[in-house]
């Protein structure tokens, strides 16, 4: 018999992980920071804001520096900081909902789609009929049948993302089955519901990392339209777009009124597609 | 030989920057010359440098990888220095390049007539920009060889456009077109004029090739680099596109750098061979030269793993032992050394230069610089004790499977396949690609449905098996797949992958499969050690090891073993072999050897059945078929099987197919 040792010396170094590999990259470091900043500002709102964020003065549309309104107050005299850390802590209790739910819900119709070859129609088809309709006017109709607050928000988002994560996770479930390993498992005995939870399923997963931070980041924007439009949470409860709405009629004599939302969410929205280019490119590799 | 050379590579050095930030010294110190007209045969494994060679040769290096040192000039220009402008004039006009895959190399949306019309507007462009620089340099080169051919080839093609200062597109196209017919027929497509408007798909493969031939050809290059371009074909088809190769250099002059890892194919297509080894260049010399007399011990024991047509079926070859040396470690000695059975002291610790031997022959061997005599022979193949085989096994009648394609159109994989197999015994099944191996191999292992027919197993029918006797066939029936990079779940440890076959038959209990799982591993020369790491950190060789441990963990009488060996490299094919064959032997398996590669079926088979279009067209005793084949398709393919002995070598005959037993 050929005796043969294990030739190849095990490497010094461990390889890492590649999702911490990825996230410790100049790209993943900035895009953490700038995320983990938003979010730390959100969870500490009660903290650092100092007033309600319903709280009334006497002062309407101080400038930024006034004492005790760091970045001044809006048209009813409610401190800005106050309202935009509120609004921070108020949209990502959003998201971090509605997104998981999304993938969550579209995972399972995915898993649906992979059992059966009629049940797989029925889900495509299904996610057609979610896809055909635009995000907004699927959360006009969906507020129109609900009336506006918390839970339309949620529920739009959620149901906007089940399409993506279902179709993502069924293409990858469509690759890895015709892989040869697949077929090495069935020969070797493996049962059906085997070979997808500990063969297919951990192959097909990386897309979906990348994809749950690119939906964060589509959430912000969803919520931030639909609370412009008034059809989000109800005033006066702060969120991101509902102050950024609420500055628009004085956008010429008070331009800071508008800066702190739009200034968050750029910063949240860059951190999340830093992040998710820099998950996509290491799992590319 | 007193013409200049045409390329001169001189101390290339290439390195890769790994992820980890590491370096990887993939080409170290590669020196060699090519003159107008030669073939130069590039020859190793897979990791020894040779394709990095070429891609370094053009600027062309992938991802991370830099040329670290060295120069490499063509017609005294250097190449290394050329800014990105310079570079891609010479890409194409004055070195053309051949890709290993004919498949996926043409845009399967465009006609073969768009892709060679691209290819020539591309260079008509860049003549027009450079038309002066180029026609200053051809008369340079071609005072000092008057029997350019260049010149000579291009007398018939209408090219009047490109030399209008202001050429009208109408006609501009047609002399493309003509010129793009006129490629056609040199390579080798019938009715080039009709076969223009037609799409890659409605190509074969070696048809593809000689398309992809003609698109190298369209920049008339002085030099045509060919990266392993017969590795996706069959043998027949190789052996036609070699011919082509052959015929192009005589008529056209162009020098051919031929990349292969198939000893067989320099044999057959190069007057001269660099062997390279760990990214350094071994042994350099005329073809003839160095197959009947190798200096370097790399070279012996390459020559002696490959396996010959000739060798009798139940015989064994030696590999080379080990492993090929890790590139991201500095290299002390001899990159060889290691697996040397002839290595010195010194050559673990000083580099040995590659030294002119004789006149026309280079090796890089401190000991072999010394050595008078030439090195001794290889050990010829020993015959095995092979008990005989036992009862019947397996048994197929009138298997029968067909696709269904897109309309109405289908696909007939399987057409009344017949066939037996017992205890102990080996069958070789041997065929091109399209023959219906593959499908016949999932077929007997139950991994694909078999549309008609009876399968016998132990003589039971277990042609359509319900839920409970399919996992008991399963047991009985084991499979060894061709690729052993796709074939390994890449997230899951060695250990779970070997374990799981224990899992799902129920084999022991759950505590005792550590104990198994380490006793495969053994079993197939592994350490069981390996039982934690995941494939990722296997070499090609190591992986099919862990690929036949998995099959044998349920213990199963029948092992159908798909091209187990033709994904690996030639020192590592005879490894696998030898263990396949041992396996047998302690194990009583039943074998079904699926293989295109003759020499090697022949080798382990007792019984061969030689497949065509999905019908078995003859079956006989191992020796018996290949030393006296009865159907012509047989013939076909014992003839085109490329042998490592140069042409000179030969009987004249060699090439029909009766010769070819002696």
């Amino acid at each position: 018999m050929t005796a043969q040792t294990a030739a190849h010396p095990p490497l010094a170094r461990k390889p890492r992980h590649p999702y911490r590999a990825a996230l410790a990259t100049v790209r993943g470091r900035t895009g953490l920071t700038l995320v983990g900043l938003v979010v730390l500002a959100g969870l500490l709102a009660p903290l650092l804001a100092g007033h309600g964020p319903t709280d009334q003065s006497g002062l309407a549309l101080a400038p930024p520096g006034t004492p005790g309104h760091p970045l001044g107050t809006d048209d009813l005299g409610r401190d800005l900081l106050a309202r935009l850390l509120h609004g921070i802590r108020a949209d990502l209790g959003i998201i971090a909902v509605a997104v998981p739910l999304g993938a969550v819900l579209g995972c399972l119709f995915a898993l649906a789609a992979a059992a059966h070859p009629i049940a797989d129609t029925v889900v495509q088809r299904t996610f057609d009929l979610i896809l055909a309709f635009p995000g907004l006017i699927l959360a006009l109709a969906v507020t129109a049948v609900l009336g506006p607050g918390r839970l339309p928000v949620i529920l739009v988002i959620a149901l906007a993302e089940i399409p993506v994560f279902g179709r993502l996770l069924r293409t990858g479930i469509l690759v890895q089955s015709g892989r040869e390993y697949v077929t090495a498992a069935r020969v070797g005995g493996t049962s059906g519901r085997r070979i997808l939870t500990r063969h297919i399923l951990p192959n097909a997963a990386d897309p979906l990392v990348v994809q749950i931070a690119v939906s964060l980041t589509v959430a912000v924007f969803i919520e931030g339209a639909m609370s412009f439009l008034g059809v989000g949470v109800r005033p006066p409860e702060p969120t991101l777009g509902a102050v950024l709405s609420q500055s628009m009629p004085y956008l010429a004599q008070a331009p800071h009124f508008a800066a702190g939302p739009l200034v968050t969410v750029t910063a949240l929205v860059l951190g999340l597609s830093l992040t998710a280019e820099a998950l996509n490119r290491e799992i590319r590799r | 030989m007193t013409t200049p050379p045409l390329l001169e590579v001189q101390g290339l050095d290439v390195e890769f920057t790994t992820p980890d930030g590491g370096g990887l010294h993939a080409v170290r110190d590669v020196s060699f010359t090519l003159r107008r007209g030669e073939t130069l045969a590039v020859v190793g494994e897979s990791g020894s440098g040779k394709s990095t060679t070429a891609l370094a040769l053009l600027g062309m290096l992938p991802g991370t990888g830099r040329i670290s040192g060295g120069s490499v000039r063509l017609d005294g220009e250097d190449l290394v220095t050329a800014g990105e402008d310079r570079l891609r004039a010479v890409r194409g006009v004055r070195i053309g390049m051949i890709f290993q895959d004919p498949m996926t190399a043409l845009n399967p949306v465009l006609t073969i007539g768009r892709h060679l019309d691209e290819v020539l507007r591309a260079h008509a462009g860049r003549d027009r920009a450079a038309g002066r620089d180029k026609a200053s340099r051809g008369d340079k080169a071609t005072a000092g060889d008057s029997a350019d051919p260049r010149t000579g080839g291009d007398s018939a093609v209408p090219r009047s456009g490109r030399d209008k200062t202001a050429p009208r597109t109408g006609r501009d196209r047609a002399a493309r077109r003509a010129r793009a017919v006129e490629l056609l027929h040199l390579v080798g497509i019938p009715e080039p004029e009709r076969r223009l408007d037609d799409h890659p798909h409605q190509f074969s493969g070696g048809q593809r090739q000689r398309i992809l031939i003609a698109m190298a050809l369209a920049g008339e290059p002085d030099i045509l680099l060919a990266d392993e371009p017969t590795t996706a074909l069959d043998a027949t088809v190789q052996d036609q596109i070699l011919t082509l190769l052959g015929e192009l250099t005589r008529t056209t002059g162009t020098a051919v750098v031929l990349i292969t890892h198939n000893m067989g194919v320099v044999a057959r297509a190069c007057e001269r061979v660099l062997v390279m080894y760990g990214g350094t260049v071994v042994e350099d010399g005329p073809t003839a030269e160095v197959l009947t007399r190798p200096r370097h011990p790399y070279t012996a024991g390459l020559l002696a793993a490959v396996l010959r047509l000739s060798a009798p079926s139940g015989t064994r070859l030696v590999g080379i032992p080990g492993t090929p040396p890790d590139l991201r470690l500095p290299l002390a000695g001899c990159a060889f050394a290691a697996r040397c059975a002839l290595a010195e002291d010194r050559c673990h610790t000083a580099l040995p230069p590659l030294v002119a031997l004789t006149d026309t022959v280079r090796a890089a061997c401190l000991p072999a610089a010394e050595r008078a005599e030439p090195l001794p022979p290889p050990v010829p193949p020993t015959p095995l004790d092979r008990p005989a085989p036992g009862a019947v096994v397996l048994t197929a009648e009138g298997i029968r499977k067909t696709y269904k394609g897109r309309g109405r159109r289908s696909f007939t994989a399987l057409d009344d396949v017949s066939l037996s197999l017992a205890a102990g015994e080996t069958l070789g099944i041997v065929g091109e690609s399209g023959s219906g191996k593959s499908t016949l191999a999932r077929v007997l292992a139950h991994a694909h449905p078999a549309d008609a027919g009876r399968i016998l197993l132990d003589g039971r029918d277990v042609t359509r098996p319900g839920r409970a006797e399919l996992h008991s066939v399963r047991r009985r029936v084991q499979m060894v797949f061709q690729d052993p990079y796709a074939s390994l779940n890449p997230r899951m440890t060695v250990g779970e992958i070997v374990a799981e076959p224990l899992r799902a038959f129920r084999v022991g209990a759950p505590e005792e499969r550590p104990a198994r799982v380490a006793e495969l591993l053994r079993l197939v020369g592994l350490d069981p050690a390996a039982a934690d790491r995941h494939p990722r950190s296997f070499s090609g060789g190591q992986r099919q090891r862990i690929g036949i441990a998995r099959a044998l963990a349920p213990e199963p009488a029948v092992l159908i073993c798909d091209e187990p060996v033709s994904a690996l490299d030639v020192s590592v094919q005879a490894q696998i072999v030898g263990l396949l064959t041992d396996l047998q032997r302690d194990l009583g398996l039943a074998l079904v050897f699926i293989a295109h590669d003759l020499a090697v079926v022949r080798q382990v088979s007792h019984r061969i059945a030689v497949m065509h279009g999905g019908r078995i067209v003859e079956t006989g005793g191992a020796d018996e078929l290949c030393e006296r084949p009865r159907d012509p398709y047989t013939r076909a393919l014992l003839a085109a099987a490329p042998d490592p002995v140069p042409v000179a070598a030969r009987p004249s005959v060699a090439r029909t197919p009766e010769a070819v037993s002696v």
